[in-house]
């Protein structure tokens, strides 16, 4: 692989580690703010 | 107000869910910063004489290293001494946080250097002091980590993970000295002389770390009051079961 190769691998794997933490906490807020809803719901059929 | 609301009120979810606008802000800053830094590595800094294009791999590789091993798992020390000594959850939902964080840097430090090393050193990887401590330091944080996911949340994991944070903790000076106390072909920023750099490198090194030190408290905030949110979502869910 030449020089341009490993510094573009490099920076990809920046991105691709960084993008993956930011996702899987993306998708813990949904869990988190779907879970809300259904308490609120459940709250609201106990009046 | 409806019931409802007075609820969640009073579990604290709306205060842990909201007031955001200065986050986004700090959101906003850390991405411009993170994209300037970018445009610095790969375009405004000069070609190295010797190692090449490959050389700018070292702008997001140090600083990588440097938030993993300074502020993440300084972080993790500090808050797991604290939550012992005041025995508050959210000194170890802090240090969880974080050490998610320096684990995430860790890895990319873990990744960046050996595709530094290939071209210059003709080999991926050499068991070098540096090297070998940071590997350590790795596992380290991936069992603290594993350790807290195994364990429901609550004083005991805390008191647990606490330990092994403090304990796990030691190999950072080690880390730190790893050049100094033993032979390695890992290179030395910093020597006695000072930063052995063109002007212009270092401007865009300092811009870097300045970059990832936002992106670093950006994240932690944002991790740290998702994990407050989960937790006073726990206790709603409790009085609601309990009602």
């Amino acid at each position: 692989m030449s020089q341009i190769g490993f510094l573009f691998v490099g920076y990809a794997v920046v991105w691709v580690a960084l993008a993956s933490y930011i996702i899987a906490v993306g998708r813990r807020q949904l869990t988190l703010r779907r879970e809300v809803e259904r308490l609120e719901r459940e709250m609201r059929a106990q009046g | 107000m409806p019931e409802t609301q007075t609820h969640a009120e009073s579990a604290g979810v709306e205060s842990a869910a909201g007031g955001g606008s200065w986050i986004s802000i700090l959101g906003g800053v850390t991405l411009v910063s993170i994209l300037v830094a970018l445009y610095g590595a790969l375009i405004w800094a000069p070609t190295e004489a010797v190692m090449g294009e490959v050389q700018r791999i070292f702008y997001f590789h140090m600083p990588s290293a440097w938030i993993a091993l300074g502020p993440s798992f300084t972080v993790v020390f500090i808050c797991s001494i604290v939550y012992l000594v005041k025995k508050d959850l959210r000194y170890d939902r802090v240090a969880g946080a974080s050490a998610e964080l320096g684990v995430m840097f860790t890895t990319i430090t873990l990744l960046t250097g050996p595709l530094w090393a290939k071209p210059i050193w003709g080999a991926y990887w050499t068991w070098d002091p540096r090297l070998t401590t940071t590997l350590v330091l790795w596992f380290i944080f991936v069992a603290y980590l594993m350790l807290r996911s195994s364990t429901s949340e609550g004083h005991k994991r805390a008191r647990l993970s606490a330990v092994f944070g403090i304990v796990g903790w030691i190999d950072v000076p080690i880390v730190f000295m790893s050049i100094r106390w033993w032979r390695t072909i890992h290179p030395t920023l910093v020597s006695g002389e000072g930063m052995s750099m063109d002007a212009s490198m270092q401007a865009v090194l300092m811009f870097s770390l300045f970059a990832f030190s936002l992106l670093y408290a950006f994240l932690l905030v944002v991790r740290v009051r998702q994990l407050d949110l989960s937790s006073r979502l726990d206790k709603l869910r409790q009085q609601l079961y309990m009602r």
